[in-house]
């Protein structure tokens, strides 16, 4: 317990990392997901195709190889086309973008698949109310699908998002020095990896039981107007 | 050389913005902070060590500042040939399978391996004696090498990083380690958790798989580098700087015969 006040701060700096990698990667994530979904569900040939070939490699292949590739396999690849053209010398890859970003597509992939059956269980009928109505295209979306895909992507969302949040451990592999990592480097330092174990472990279950009370949150605020029964 | 284009680009730049910096000069060294005595981490984040002074002492030697950068040992050597770092000075034996990716430097300490089980356990190192044992290993080392080539009869239980070895050991889940005798004594034996261990078998070593000793890596282009290091390491020598070092962690001189 001393040695883990001791190193508090290195934890909480960890910490700090582990959070803005987790919510960076979140909002890449949702942003891939609002426009998969799009794309698988439009009429558009190329789209429809495109985002049938991102799911499928991003959910097939282990998202560790995905952050290698990226991270390692990318800075050779960005300086050898640089010394080939002499365009750049040396360029940087940054270790947060890498793994923010890798996080965020990969997740995004997951996202798309949940965004898309939460459009499509929203009743047909109420767009073609909605077309029937007037309204345009955005305001269908703003009215109609925005409001009530949450509500039914909500709980895949929620799985989504704690599976996200533990990912994120993944780039203490490329050094960056998330909660993983610093508490591995005390615990190996001091020789008590245990302790910093447990102290990382209880990190995560605080985190993910904050995000627990804010998705409960969002999922009263949408449902609002909706009576729960027991048959769901 | 790319490495002498980017020092230009660099100075012109300083010279432009009217600075004389140093920064040109700068020498990022790879390292691991997660291997005492050889190098580790303190709770206000410094780190510390006897690979660390050396690089420090190296970098001082060639009169260009340190940039330490902390890399994960898994991610070393593909970090180096990315130009994450120019070297590595984290306890990297110089191994024949390494030198197909990296350069070496000459070593800088060579200590000899050893077997660690609980006192009084009886075990004999030899074919026989290790058959259907369970030995702990840090994956990846030249330990691994050592153990597949002459006792491949004994079960080789595999870890990421040597702490996860002596975890393992203490609890039982294994029969034996093997590894660098000083990592074992420090990291180990002379804790509270290894007090009813010991070494068992005396000093393990083979040519091919141990090689030299541990040395500095460098990119395979670097060869002005690398001999920069060597000069480093001799001077380092000669002038006393790594007896000091050496005195501060060991007792007795590591850079070995």
């Amino acid at each position: 317990m001393n040695l883990i006040i001791e190193y508090q701060a290195q934890l909480l700096a960890g910490t700090w990392v582990t959070i803005q990698l987790a919510l960076i990667s979140l909002v890449i994530a949702v942003m891939f997901g609002l426009i998969g979904a799009w794309a698988k569900l439009s009429k558009n040939f190329i789209a429809q195709k495109t985002a049938a070939g991102y799911t499928t490699i991003v959910r097939g292949v282990p998202d560790l190889v995905l952050i290698l590739l990226v991270f390692y396999g990318g800075q050779q690849m960005i300086n050898s086309f640089g010394a080939v053209t002499g365009l750049w010398d040396y360029v940087e890859v940054s270790q947060f973008a890498a793994g923010a970003g890798t996080i965020g597509i990969v997740f995004g992939g997951y996202m798309t698949e949940t965004f898309r059956g939460a459009i499509l269980s929203i009743p047909r009928g109420q767009i073609e109310a909605g077309i029937a109505c007037g309204m345009d295209r955005i305001t269908i979306f703003r009215r109609i699908i925005w409001p009530q895909m949450v509500r039914y992507a909500l709980p895949g969302f929620s799985n989504n998002w704690l599976v996200q949040i533990k990912s994120t451990a993944l780039v203490s592999v490329i050094g960056l020095q998330d909660v993983v990592y610093n508490g591995f480097v005390a615990g190996r330092s001091t020789r008590q990896l245990f302790t910093f174990m447990f102290a990382v472990l209880m990190i995560y279950l605080v985190l993910t039981a904050i995000s627990d009370v804010a998705l409960r949150w969002l999922d009263r605020r949408y449902s609002r107007g909706i009576v729960r029964t027991d048959h769901g | 050389m790319k490495l002498r284009k980017l020092v230009t680009t660099f100075a012109a730049i300083a010279l432009m913005l009217g600075t004389a910096s140093a920064q040109a000069a700068d020498l990022r060294v790879g390292v691991e902070g997660a291997y005492p005595p050889f190098s580790w981490k303190e709770a206000d984040g410094t780190l510390k060590g006897f690979d660390i002074e050396i690089a420090e002492a190296v970098c001082a030697e060639l009169k260009r500042k340190c940039v330490l950068v902390e890399q994960d040992w898994d991610g070393m050597i593909p970090a180096l040939l990315a130009r994450k770092f120019d070297t590595i000075i984290a306890s990297m034996s110089i191994t024949e399978e390494r030198k197909k990716r990296v350069d070496f430097s000459d070593k800088y300490y060579n200590t000899p391996a050893k077997f660690v089980a609980k006192k009084g356990a009886g075990l004999q190192i030899s074919k026989s004696g290790l058959k259907g044992k369970r030995i702990g290993l840090q994956r990846g080392t030249t330990h691994q090498c050592f153990m597949e080539k002459m006792y491949p009869e004994a079960e080789l239980v595999l870890y990421g990083t040597q702490e996860e070895v002596f975890q393992d050991l203490a609890i039982g889940r294994i029969d034996a380690q093997f590894s660098d005798s000083i990592a074992a004594d420090d990291g180990f034996l002379k804790t509270d958790a290894g007090k009813d261990f010991e070494f068992t078998g005396g000093d393990q070593h083979d040519e091919a798989c141990h090689g030299p000793g541990a040395g500095m890596a460098v990119r395979k282009s670097d060869t002005e580098l690398r001999d920069d290091l060597n000069r480093a390491i001799k001077a380092l020598r000669a002038n006393g700087t790594y007896q000091k070092i050496n005195a501060k962690y060991f007792e007795y001189d590591i850079f070995g015969g």
